[in-house]
């Protein structure tokens, strides 16, 4: 494999683990936040502090790779929990307000921290590491697997119900703050983790590389993938990820593209490439499942109708 | 004489509003009972209040000998207390399974950690919490719409889905909002023998807001009948059909 | 006291322009009850149209005006019809709406970037930079000008929504969309109206705010501020949004004089968090409890 194609992958799969948590969020506990760079950011800062060399201009810890991730994902985990505390219990519009807010004070704050480098950014190392690729595709697999496992569960189940219907998710006993709280941690840490993993890819951090658009792009992702899908959010990432980076050419249409796309998806197809559906041996029983549930419904009722028309 | 469900001086302003004027009933337990009124008489109110939805201005409610009065809906739910909604609230995506299993939560105790790794605790829970669902479903005769998508289902089959969607919690207490809105007469002969059946077999209280008022005299054993947010009258259907406020409030209002 | 006075007529200048910014969105959110992220991009095309007409065509400035306001509006009204409209004819969740109009302000700014250029341009001088003074307060010209028509532009919308025929459908559909389209409000028309109002006052906004700074494709960045004014007024309250915006302006010009510059931008953050722990509903935004 060339150099080239496995820098795309890897930022396809840095990319993944941040579009997991927000899958988490959005696609099945239906929160939308625009300040996951934020969460980025910090995961990205706690990390070259922990894994930078102390012999470099700004210096860090000098502690592997994976401490970073587990430091930064837990740092931007333990935020999200403040922020959460603050923002959960708000509507729909005031959330997402929120975290848009949340998001560009984060970044409003790097730029001042002159330990870190300010807005001029931080050079974490001199060379990018190829074999990081495997660190990446294990944090992949791990987080694939944990939060396929979690929404296969009571507690993923409880989520989605908030998703679909907040006041009966309540009187059916469930207890929205916490299950809101619990989605939004876990994608925090995703996405700190992710933040860590993209400083060490780019070997820079600086605050600007977490803005808004940031943010919108991941959001972008899950959408594009399909609310409420896992495989829809690994699809997703590879796809937009690698896409602008062949059509190199596209580069300063690449987000004029996505903007228009968005809208299209939204007047279109909602529910993206797979809204609702898993590519597992499972996920396509139940696809199957429920289509001959509705075509039965349809057949059923037709008959009525015929049945009613000849009395 | 106490019963499983004190209602005591209970009241909801909205702003200088009293939808729920200083309201005062109790519900026996393993009855059936009736709430009605005409239109705007408070009864959703009362229902809200009951399962935490709305914040109570004065009173108390108790159940089962404590106060529960401004829980948080999700703990009165697990105190026994579940309810339906007059404008049906199904989980709309979700299979008819689905919307069951995942209200069947509260039978599984494993945690999210064990939930990620998969512990053994999670995985024999689990099978319980679907053989469970699926128990559910034939007993309610929904096996056969298993797979349907609750906002495909007919009307009729919503209604049944979200009473079968309350029983997963193994409620003692069931509140029941106009659950024949919309159905015609035989749908609501059905519904009459449901509501009885599931009082037998799951050993419930119900309690339900209804305005056919031939099913309320029908099936309930006590009614108390509200007006403009106050107790208007309470006791059997006959004392109630008798009573001359509860006839002169009815026609007053132009219904039934 | 002449430091605290000069501080407080530049922020309320600046919070004048935040003001036409929030008021615009504040208005939107009231009838279609989602924030318009794309607000902030059709402020930027405001910015741009006032800059061309100003310069390659050489339009006096009344005309330049004229030319973005009306060009903002239709803009609007165009976005709301393809973002929008199909998702208010399904019935869509507000989410969709809010997902819809990031794209739509995703594609704006960056179609901007990919054909004019992502440079800052300044406005051509047009009102001397020479302050006017009052004893020994000087005022200066744009933020007078600015001031002022803001409040002009301001009050005649009030006068609008609350005198005319259309203004009083906008308060119907306002308060229930659904109640006023059986009562015979042709409720598609007051949301075009809606729309056209706001680019309207987005179109005055962008060009006010590229005269005070310079022309560049992220302005709209800047409309999260007047979000957050509105969220600190109370969200759909249009009242609530000047006042917001206002105070917004001067606190951020109060922390910038006497505290630091550096400071200015995290204090509407502060703000923002501070009012949605102590009263997410803002300082004139209700109560609701959710119809069960």
């Amino acid at each position: 494999m060339s150099s080239y194609t496995l820098g795309i992958l890897m930022l396809a799969g840095i990319n993944l683990v941040a579009v997991l948590g927000l899958s988490l969020l959005t696609g099945f506990t239906g929160l939308f936040s625009f300040g996951h760079a934020g969460f980025m950011a910090i995961g990205a800062y706690v990390g070259a502090f922990l894994t930078v060399s102390p012999a470099r201009d700004i210096p860090g810890l000098g502690l592997p790779l994976i401490v970073g991730v587990l430091g930064g994902g837990a740092a931007a985990g333990l935020v999200s929990w403040l922020v959460g505390r603050i923002t959960l219990n708000l509507k729909g519009d005031y959330f997402c307000i929120a975290t848009l807010g949340f998001g560009e004070a984060t970044r409003l704050v790097f730029n001042n921290v002159q330990r870190f480098g300010g807005s001029r950014g931080w050079p974490l190392g001199a060379t990018r590491d190829m074999g990081d690729i495997w660190i990446i595709l294990a944090v992949d697999v791990v987080a694939v697997i944990l939060v396929a496992n979690l929404v296969k569960s009571r507690h993923g189940r409880n989520m989605i119900a908030i998703r679909e219907e907040e006041l009966a998710s309540q009187v059916t006993g469930i207890d929205v703050f916490r299950y809101k709280m619990v989605s939004l941690v876990i994608s925090a840490i995703l996405a700190g983790a992710a933040g860590v993993l993209l400083g060490n890819y780019l070997t820079f951090i600086n605050p600007k590389i977490f803005n808004l658009t940031k943010s919108t792009e991941l959001i972008i992702i899950v959408i594009f993938g399909g609310l409420g899908s896992i495989s829809g959010s690994v699809l997703g990432a590879l796809l937009l990820t690698a896409l602008p980076e062949v059509l190199r050419f596209f580069e300063i249409w690449r987000l004029v593209f996505y903007g228009a796309a968005v809208i299209l998806i939204m007047i279109s197809r909602p529910q993206g490439l797979l809204g609702g559906m898993e590519l597992t041996p499972s996920g396509i029983r139940k696809i199957l499942a429920e289509r001959r549930a509705r075509l039965a419904l349809r057949a059923e009722a037709a008959r009525e109708t015929a049945e009613g028309g000849s009395r | 004489m106490s019963g499983i469900l004190e209602i005591r001086g209970l009241t909801k302003r909205f702003g200088g509003l009293a939808a729920v004027d200083n309201v005062s009933f109790s519900v026996r337990e393993g009855g059936i009972s009736g709430l009605i009124g005409p239109n705007g008489a408070g009864k959703t109110t009362i229902f809200n209040l009951i399962t935490g939805v709305y914040k109570v201005t004065e009173g108390t409610v108790s159940f089962r000998g404590s106060e529960i009065t401004n829980l948080e809906p999700f703990r009165i739910a697990d105190r026994g207390i579940t309810r339906t909604f007059q404008n049906i609230r199904l989980f709309k995506n979700l299979s008819v399974y689905e919307n069951v299993l995942t209200a069947c939560h509260m039978s599984a105790r494993y945690t999210i950690p064990e939930a990620l790794f998969r512990l053994p605790r999670f995985v024999r829970e689990e099978k319980a919490l679907r053989a469970k669902a699926e128990d559910l479903l034939s007993i309610m005769g929904l096996t056969e719409r298993r797979d349907v998508q609750a906002n495909n289902l007919p009307y009729g089959l919503q209604r049944r889905l979200e009473i079968v969607r309350a029983l997963a919690l193994d409620p003692k207490l069931l509140l029941l909002d106009e659950p024949a809105a919309g159905m015609n007469p035989d749908e609501t002969e059905q519904l009459m023998h449901l509501i009885s059946g599931i009082r037998e077999r799951f050993k419930l209280t119900v309690l339900v807001i209804e305005h056919h008022m031939d099913l309320v005299m029908r099936l309930c054993e006590s009614i108390v009948v509200l007006n403009f947010g106050q107790k208007l009258a309470e006791g059997t259907a006959d004392e109630i059909r008798g009573d001359p406020r509860v006839v002169e409030a009815y026609l007053g209002s132009g219904e039934n | 006291m002449i430091q605290f006075l000069q501080q407080l007529t530049n922020g309320l200048s600046i919070g004048s322009v935040y003001a036409l910014m929030a008021v615009g969105y504040s208005l939107v959110y009231s009838i279609m009850n989602f924030s318009n992220f794309a607000h902030g991009g059709v402020i930027m095309l405001g910015a741009y149209f006032g800059f061309f007409g100003l310069t390659t065509f050489g339009l006096p400035f009344a005309a330049a005006f004229v030319l973005a306001t009306a060009g903002t509006a239709l803009v609007a009204i165009v976005l709301e019809r393809i973002a929008y409209k199909p998702l208010r004819d399904r019935k869509a969740p507000f989410l969709y709406f809010i997902i819809s109009a990031m794209g739509a302000s995703m594609f704006l700014e960056n179609f901007v970037i990919a054909t004019i250029g992502p440079n800052p341009k300044p406005y051509p001088p047009i009102i001397p930079r020479e302050p006017i003074a009052i004893g020994q307060l000087a005022l200066g010209r744009l933020d007078l000008i600015m001031f002022l028509v803001s409040a002009g532009c301001l009050a005649l919308l009030v006068l609008f929504i609350e005198r005319t025929r259309l203004g009083k459908a906008i308060q119907a559909s306002a308060y229930n969309m659904k109640a006023s389209a059986l009562m015979g409000i042709n409720t598609d028309s007051v949301v075009i109206l809606v729309f056209a109002l706001g680019g309207f006052l987005a179109g005055v906004a962008g060009v006010f705010y590229g005269m005070k700074y310079m022309v560049y494709p992220t302005i709209g960045n800047i409309t999260l501020k007047s979000f957050i004014a509105a969220v600190f007024g109370g969200l759909g309250s249009l009242p609530g949004a000047v006042l917001g915006s206002v105070l917004l302006g001067v606190i951020e010009t109060l922390v910038a004089g006497y505290l630091s510059s550096q400071y200015r931008d995290l204090i509407a953050f502060v703000i923002l968090i501070g009012v949605l722990i102590v009263r997410p509903t803002g300082i004139m935004g209700k109560t609701v409890e959710d119809k069960a």
